[in-house]
Formats: structure tokens, sequence, C-alpha cells
């Protein structure tokens, strides 16, 4: 499915909640922990989090992966996580929102 | 962090390989959940949302995308920073920021206001005329029987005519006599207006548009049958006729005659000169009133003559085709004339083809003006200087935050641009101010069309502030670029190294000497024109009114050979005399034919003893005056030996005479003549009627301030033959000038309706003119001078103020070691005054090199006066010593634990 504008940028930043990651570990927590629902375009992701690198929220850093590949790690700036409470408390309330209207009936006649 | 720090290419290159990394790690893991090779790697392509090359473009041009908009964004919000950090900075710094602006502000206002002047008198010219460079003035030059060069630019209509017909090098050739005054309108309402006589091609040769009507043309200008039209200047429509352009055809009078309004002038135009011309009338109406042979005549020179020269014709031979033209066509009798040489010069040089005393001022006031812009730069880099040694340790601070050095540069050179911008704006308020005052005082009679600050000014204003900018910006910003870091942070605000106080101490030594050269130049000035004011006239012409009655120009022709109204007239002016003499604010009055720098009379005369009378210096001729009882404590003359003229001499009486010092002592060889014979008479009568010598005045000076001494001798008002022209000469007791004036007008007018004009000047007034070059001279100087020493010594508190703020340290040291506040006083007050005293010896040596320049511009002054010098270098000293005495008590009151905690 398609995303809501930026919010592929909070779903990245709350992965790197939980530490550096490079870009495909974040499409797998994505996937892992959506149970599969979430199938992002990897290249939307890069360019995701190279926005996010230029606008200071996140930093990247080239590093090497646990088999040994070359990965471009990230990590939350604390401009990234204040952006992460903010924007994600938003985002949740108007999931919510979404979710209470989708949910309604129409009530009977 | 900003990508823009990645290259455009390793951007690439990274990119692929962060997505490269991705696809290999998305292919591993489908394979490891049983995809086939080739299903893993196009799910891997389909996940990433295309193959490697087609999503890459997308990823670095996006990127690209957004760094170019950011880094314009980035820009002008760093250049925002820049000036909001710069205005923060100097607002802590208010007095820093007030010194160097109210600097600039002088430097820059000064410059501006010379530059405003200037741009008129060397610049421009004269408003209104086309392709300026292409008229010129002819000059004659001839050669006198004594040898020496003589030129002029008057000439006779003949001339004229001679240039106009008989040369091939002129697209035009026009006369004109500028200069001279007219009564315009009728009785009470009656003005004094400037005049000027031109030829009908004149406007046409300078390509100036009437602002209303027209110009007369060859008709009106007929030398057989002048019509009596006129153009009217702009300032004279307006003020007489509210600027109605109804005025074309209605008549005027002028001198008592009527003339017809053919046009009105643009506003401004002075023709080829600089001083307004209210009323331009045919030359040919000028030509008339002179002789009756005016058109022929070669020995009346009235006019000056101005050409334009033909496309591609060189002015060189444009001289030649004139003299030639001129030789040929000379038919006077003067064989000095008859070979003269003309040349073509330009409109600004005064008639005598020297540059206009104008111009020079002019061109010194731009000098002058320069140099404080130099000294104040120079104090201005000097405080810049001593700040960045004092901000050495908040920009090392900056670096070591992150900021880049060339953000540093810019920070600098911003807060110099802020500076700048300010000075600019304060200097346009110091240039206006300044306009206004040189106009007035200095230039009255130059026709000024822009106002006092216009686009020129505002221009040049901006052009100087960027150079000065760039200029004091360098030093700082290459500064700052080389800041070490780790040396400057341990430094603290302390100075290391010697380098940059040198420099600070020369630009220091360099304003004090600039002002000392100023103010000796401003010295030698005053002290010019106190001579001046001082001079011994022999008479005392600031508190002598002269008057003057016109009568209607018709009524006068009428009078020559009416012995009546010649009778009648005298017998009016003598009236207002004693008229006069009655005012209660009138000390003495009297009736004079010949005056001090108005007129003068020769008759022949004969002193006994003498063949011929001996030649002065002067080569004058004996001057001859007669005058009234009174005359002598009226011009304030000297009595000397025996007595002034009394009520009792007069026509009739026994004719006598008085003789002035030179006359009595090289005629009489230093013995008394009074009692003894002097004889004088006309050119064709024989001398034999004794007019007995009653008394010796001291000399009067007859026509300059300085001029070597003529025979002059008078007799009694009355008795003169073969001259005439009497005027009034009244002295009004101190203070009374004015209200004196009014009552002589309205008396004379009351006295005689058929005046039509009562003209009242002072004498001084015909004296001043030619104090001008001194007043310049001393006026402008002063200012100037006076300018640069606070510059200099505003600037020299300020270093001595920071140099005791950087030397806190020492100086706590020393004071922690037992130094006495008196030796500390005395550090400090050491240096601020040596460098005082260097820039006072470098300035008077200077000063003495300078004066052979000056020497010839000076009055009685010798441009290495020793008191001036001294005088000069003791002010500075003193000023020095002001301005570093609280810098060097504020040095004695450190105290030393504070200042050695604070580091």
């Amino acid at each position: 499915m398609n995303l809501l504008k930026g919010t592929l940028d909070l779903l990245a930043l709350k992965a790197l909640a939980w530490g550096p990651m490079h870009g495909f570990e974040i499409a797998s927590w994505l996937e892992t922990r959506s149970d599969g629902r979430l199938n992002v375009v990897d290249a939307a992701l890069i360019q995701s989090l190279h926005r996010m690198e230029e606008r200071g929220l996140v930093k990247g850093e080239w590093g090497v992966t646990a088999n040994g590949r070359r990965a471009r790690y990230y990590t939350a700036t604390a401009a990234g996580r204040a952006y992460l409470r903010t924007e994600g408390a938003q985002l949740a309330d108007h999931v919510d929102a979404l979710a209470t209207i989708l949910a309604l009936r129409p009530s009977s006649r | 962090m900003r990508l823009a720090i990645r290259s455009r290419h390793s951007a690439r290159r990274d990119a692929e390989e962060e997505l490269e990394a991705v696809l290999q790690a998305r292919e591993e893991q489908l394979r490891a959940l049983g995809y086939s090779e080739a299903d893993a790697r196009a799910e891997a392509v389909r996940r990433m949302g295309g193959t490697l090359d087609d999503v890459i473009d997308d990823v670095i041009q996006s990127a690209e995308h957004r760094e170019r908009a950011m880094s314009i964004r980035e820009t002008l919000s760093e250049f925002g920073d820049d000036i909001r950090i710069s205005i923060r900075g100097l607002r802590r710094d208010a007095l820093f920021a007030g010194f160097v602006m109210a600097t600039l502000a002088l430097g820059i206002g000064a410059n501006a206001a010379m530059f405003s002047v200037a741009d008129r008198l060397l610049l421009r010219g004269p408003s209104y005329i086309v392709n300026p460079n292409r008229v010129m003035r002819v000059y004659r030059h001839s050669t006198r029987p004594d040898g020496q060069q003589a030129t002029n630019s008057s000439y006779g209509w003949v001339v004229y005519d001679i240039l106009r017909s008989k040369t091939e090098s002129f697209a035009g050739v026009a006369a004109y006599s500028i200069g001279g005054t007219n009564t315009f309108g009728r009785g009470a309402n009656a003005e004094l207006v400037n005049v000027g006589a031109v030829t009908h091609d004149f406007f046409a040769l300078l390509g100036v548009r009437p602002e209303v009507g027209r110009f007369f043309n060859a008709v009106e200008d007929a030398p057989t049958a002048p019509q009596h039209v006129v153009v009217l200047g702009h300032g004279l429509w307006l003020r007489a006729f509210g600027g109605d352009p109804a005025v074309i055809g209605k008549t005027v009078t002028m001198s008592d005659e009527t003339y017809t309004v053919v046009g009105v002038a643009p506003r401004g135009f002075t023709g080829p000169v600089l001083s307004p011309t209210d009323v331009w009338y045919p030359m040919s109406l000028r030509g008339a009133a002179t002789t009756s042979r005016w058109t022929t005549a070669w020995n009346a020179q009235w006019l000056q003559i101005i050409v334009r020269l033909k496309d591609g014709v060189a002015p060189a031979r444009a001289e030649h085709d004139a003299t030639a033209a001129f030789r040929a066509g000379y038919t006077g009798t003067s064989s000095e004339d008859a070979g003269s040489t003309m040349t073509l010069g330009s409109l600004r040089s005064t008639p005598s083809g020297k540059e206009s005393l104008e111009v020079t001022v002019s061109r010194w006031l731009v000098g002058v003006a320069a140099i404080v812009l130099l000294v104040a730069c120079a104090n201005v880099a000097n405080l810049l200087l001593a700040r960045s040694a004092r901000r050495r340790r908040e920009l090392a601070v900056r670096v070591a935050l992150g900021s880049g050095r060339a953000r540093l540069m810019r920070l600098v050179f911003t807060e110099c641009v802020v500076l700048a911008a300010g000075g600019a704006v304060a200097g346009l308020l110091v240039a206006s101010g300044l306009t206004t005052l040189m106009r007035a005082v200095l230039l009255p009679n130059v026709e000024w069309t822009a106002s006092a600050i216009g686009w020129p000014i505002l221009a040049i204003s901006a052009a100087i502030a960027i150079v000065v900018a760039a200029a004091i910006g360098l030093a700082p910003a290459l500064r700052a670029a080389r800041t070490d870091l780790i040396e400057s942070l341990k430094a603290g605000v302390r100075e290391s190294g010697g380098q940059s106080s040198r420099l600070r101490a020369t630009l220091t030594i360099v304003q004090a000497a600039v002002s000392v050269v100023l103010l000796v130049g401003a010295g030698l000035f005053v002290r010019s024109l106190v001579k001046v004011k001082s001079l011994d006239l022999g008479i005392q012409p600031d508190r002598v009114l002269v008057t003057r009655l016109h009568y209607p120009s018709h009524a006068s022709v009428l009078s020559r050979g009416n012995g009546a109204e010649v009778t009648r007239r005298a017998s009016v002016l003598e009236s207002a005399m004693r008229r006069a003499r009655a005012l209660p604010g009138v000390e003495h009055a009297s009736l004079t034919i010949g005056l001090p720098f108005q007129s003068a009379f020769g008759q022949k005369l004969r002193v006994p003893g003498w063949d011929s009378l001996p030649t002065l210096k002067s080569g004058s001729n004996p001057l001859i005056f007669a005058v009234g009882p009174d005359y002598f404590e009226t011009v304030g003359g000297r009595i000397l030996q025996g007595r002034g003229f009394a009520a009792a001499d007069r026509r009739g009486s026994e004719p006598v005479a008085i003789v002035n010092q030179t006359m009595a002592s090289i005629l009489w060889r230093g013995r008394s003549p009074v009692g003894e014979c002097l004889y004088w008479g006309l050119d064709n009568e024989p001398l034999t009627v004794c007019s007995r010598i009653v008394g010796v005045v001291a000399n009067a000076n007859n026509w300059r301030l300085r001029e070597d001494p003529m025979f002059a001798y008078y007799i009694p008002f009355g008795q003169e033959r073969g001259f005439g022209g009497a005027t009034l000469v009244v002295r009004p007791r101190p203070g009374l000038e004015t209200s004196v004036m009014t009552e002589l007008r309205t008396m004379i007018l009351d006295l005689d309706p058929a005046v039509s004009f009562v003209r009242t000047t002072r004498l001084q007034d015909e004296v001043d003119p030619q104090m001008r070059p001194w007043k310049l001279g001393a006026t402008v100087f002063t200012l100037i001078g006076v300018l640069a020493m606070l510059v200099a010594s505003v600037g020299l508190y300020s270093v001595m103020s920071y140099l005791v703020a950087q030397r806190t340290r020492e100086l706590a040291v020393r004071i922690a070691l037992g130094a006495r506040t008196a030796s500390i006083v005395s550090l400090v007050f050491r240096s601020g005054v040596g460098m005082v005293i260097a820039g006072v010896i470098v300035g008077t040596i200077f000063s003495i090199w300078a004066g052979r320049f000056l020497g010839p511009l000076l009055f009685d002054t010798s441009p290495r006066d020793p008191s001036i010098l001294a005088g000069v270098g003791v002010l500075l000293i003193v000023v020095g010593i002001l301005a570093s005495v609280v810098p060097a008590l504020r040095a004695s009151q450190v105290n030393p634990a504070d200042a050695l905690r604070a580091e």
C-alpha cells in the first residue's frame, strides 16, 4: 500500500529507536514488526533516510555488517528523536481518527 | 552536516554502493526463503522500485534538487545571520561602533560634499551646453612693447564679425558680454538685475532650448536696427511673473526703456559662465550704447567670443585659422595688436586665460577631502585591528565550534560593511550640511541648480563606502582567517606578537602627521587672512557707504546737451549730502569724484623743480580726486601735515590741493610741501594756475590690497574741470549701516522723483572679493584640519584604551610586583604621547617640505613660519596628552587579583 507522505520517515525513525541500523535492516524490521503487512519500496526508504540525514534527523556512517559487508548505518539524532516524539504522536492520533471514521457503520433507519 | 561537503561525484558513488548493498541483502533474504536465484533477483528489483540504473537517478536527483534549494536558502539565511551577528556584536561595543561610524561619516561626508562642488566646477561646467568639449573661448596673445606677453579675451564686435565670416573651422561663432546690472521695473518696485548681452547665434551655439517662447533672432539682433527684445532668466521669471507662460509678448521696463519678452531661459542656464544672469538682450543693443562706430571700432573691447569646433577639426588647426583671419582682417592702428596670435581655451578659464579661483579652490577641496578620508580609513583600520586583536579569543571559539574559516572571514567582512553603511548614512547628513555651507560661504557667485544632495552624491557616497569597507575589511578578515586556534585560546585577549601593534602605532603616527600638515596649512592661511585684514589701506572701508543715483537712461541722453539738467542733478546730490549728514545715524558724509576701489581720474600735472615727473614702479599716472570738506573723515583717511579741506574751499575760491605722502616725499624730497604750488589742467591748456598745497594725506590703496605706491592729489569738490560724476559717501555710526542704507534711499527718492533707482553699497564689498583666496584657504584648511585632528585624537584615545585593555595582565603583574601607580600611568602615557610626538615630527618635516607649494598662495607669511609650526606641534601634543590621560588613569586602577584571575 502507499504510505502517507512523511509516514515512512517516522517509521524509519521508530526503527532506529532500537539502535543504529542500515537501510535493509530498517526495511526488514518494518516488515517483521508489521507481520509482513508493510512492504516499503527499498529505494524510497533510502531516499527517506537521505532526506532525514540532510535535515539532521539521522546521521549516516559507513560500517561493516555481521557477515562482513559494507553498509551505511543510520543513527537517530537528538533532533530525530524529538521529531519522532511530536510527529509520531500526531500521526498516531491521525490514524486513530481515520480508524474511528472507517469503523463507523450507518445506523439502522 | 551538509551533503555539500561531499563532492557530487562521490555522492553518486556513495548512493550506488548503498543501494547495491540493500539489493544484495534483499536477494540473500529471498533466496534464504527458498526463491530461485533468478526469482530472488527479479523480486529484489521489484521491491527496490526498479533496477539500480532506474532508481539511482531518482535518489541522486532529488538529493541534488533539495541540496540546491537548501544551499540558496542557507546562504541567504547565513548572510542575514552575519548581519544580525554583526549588529549584535557592534551593539555590545557601542563606543567602538560609534567611533568608527563617526570617523567614516566625517570622511565620507567631506568627500561627498567636495565632490558635489567639484562636480559642477571641474567636471560638468555650466549647464545646458551640448557637447561642451567642443565649445571654447577665444583668447588673444600679444607682445607688449616691453617684451611681456599679454593674454586677454576681450574684443570689439569687429573681431566677432571676422571670425564668423572669414574662418572655416567653426560650426558656430558667438559673442557675449555678461555682467553688469540694470534696473528692472519702475519706482519702489524696481530691482537691480544681472544682465547679459549676447549675439543671436549664442543660444544655438551652446545648444540650449528655451523654457518658454523662443530666443531672439538675427533680425532682432541686426546691428543697424536692433530691437528691444529680452529673454528672461528662469529665476526672474518666477520672481517677477510667478512663472506665468503668458509673459511672452508682454513688455517690461529695464533702465526705463521698454522691452518685449520673447522667451524664458531654462532653470539654471547661465551661458558659458557660472554666475547667474537675469535678463538676456541682443548684443547689437549693447553695441549701440557704446559708440556710434561700434561695428568697426578696434579700440572698444567689451565682448568675449566663444566658438564651437566643426566635427573633426582639431583645436590647433582652428587656432591657426583664427589667427590668420584676425591678422588679415585687422585694420586698427596698434602694431602690437596686429601681430596677435589667437588660441582656444576652456570655458573654465578666466578672461586672462588662467584657471579661475573657483576651480583652483575646488581642486584644493578635493585633495584635502581625500586626505581626510585617508586619515579616517587609517583610523578605522586601526580601530578594527585593535578590535580584532581583542576578538581573537571569540573567533577562536567560533572556529572550535566548527565555523569555517571562510565563514569567519565573511563575518568580519560583514561587520565592516555594516559599519561602512552606517558611516555612509551619517556621512550624507554631514555632506548636506557641508555642501550648503560651502555653497553659501565659499562660492556665492555660482548658480547652483542641483539640490545640495543629489543622485551623484548618493552614488559617490555608496561607492566610497564600498571601497572603504573593502579596504578596512581586508586586514582584519585576513587575520581572522589566519587565526591559530590553540595559540589564540591560550593567549586569551593578550596580543601575541608585536607586528600588529607596530602597524597600529604607524597608523596613529600617520594620522597625527596629516593633522599637523593640515593644521599648519590652516594656520598659514589664517595668518595670511589676518595680515590681509589688518593691512593699512590708508582708508577704512569697513564703514563707508557709497551711494549712486540712477536716472532713466533716455534722460541721460537728453542731459548731454542740457546744462540745466546737469546743474539740477548736481544740486540734488548736494542736498542729498546735506540731508544725509543731518541723519542721526550718520557721522560724516561727503561728495567725491573718484573713490578708491571704484573709480579714478588722471589730469596733466606739473610740479615746480621737475621737468617731467619721475615714473613710479606702479607705472600709474598721478591720480586726481575732487573731494568735499568731510571726505577724509568719511572714508577714514589720515591728514599727516597741514589741514584737510574746509567748507570755504569750493568752486571759485582760491585753488588749493592736498598731496599724498608718496608725492610729498618723492617730489619735495622730504621737505614739507605745504605752501608750495602744483599745477594741473586739461591736456590742451597751459598749466598756469597755482594750486597751493595745504596738507599731506597718508597713502591710500586705489585698486588692490597690495599695490606699488602712486602719486595722488586732492582738490576741493567744485574746483574740478574736465572730469565729473560725483558719488555720495557716508560714514554711518557703528551698527547702523543697514538702517542708514534704507534711510538714504527713501530720502533721495523723496528729494527727486526723477531718480529711478538709488544704489547703496558698502565700500568693503569692493575690497572683500580680493580677500577671498585667503578667506577660502583659511576656512577650508581650518575646517578640515580640525576635523582631521578630531578624528586623530579619537583614534589615539581608542587605540590607547584598547592597548590598556590588552595589557591588563601585564600591568596587573607589574602592580602585583609592586610598581607604583605613577609609574604605571607614565608607562601608558609615554607610549601615547610618544606616538603623537613622532607624528608631529613627521608632519612638521612634511609641512616644511610642502611649504614651497603653499608659499605663493600666502600673504606676507612665510610657509615655514616657526611660530605656527611650533603652535600646531604644541596643540597636537596637548591633544595627545588629553587623549592618553583617561586610558592611563584606567591602567593605574587595574586590580591585580581580578585581572589575573580573569585569565
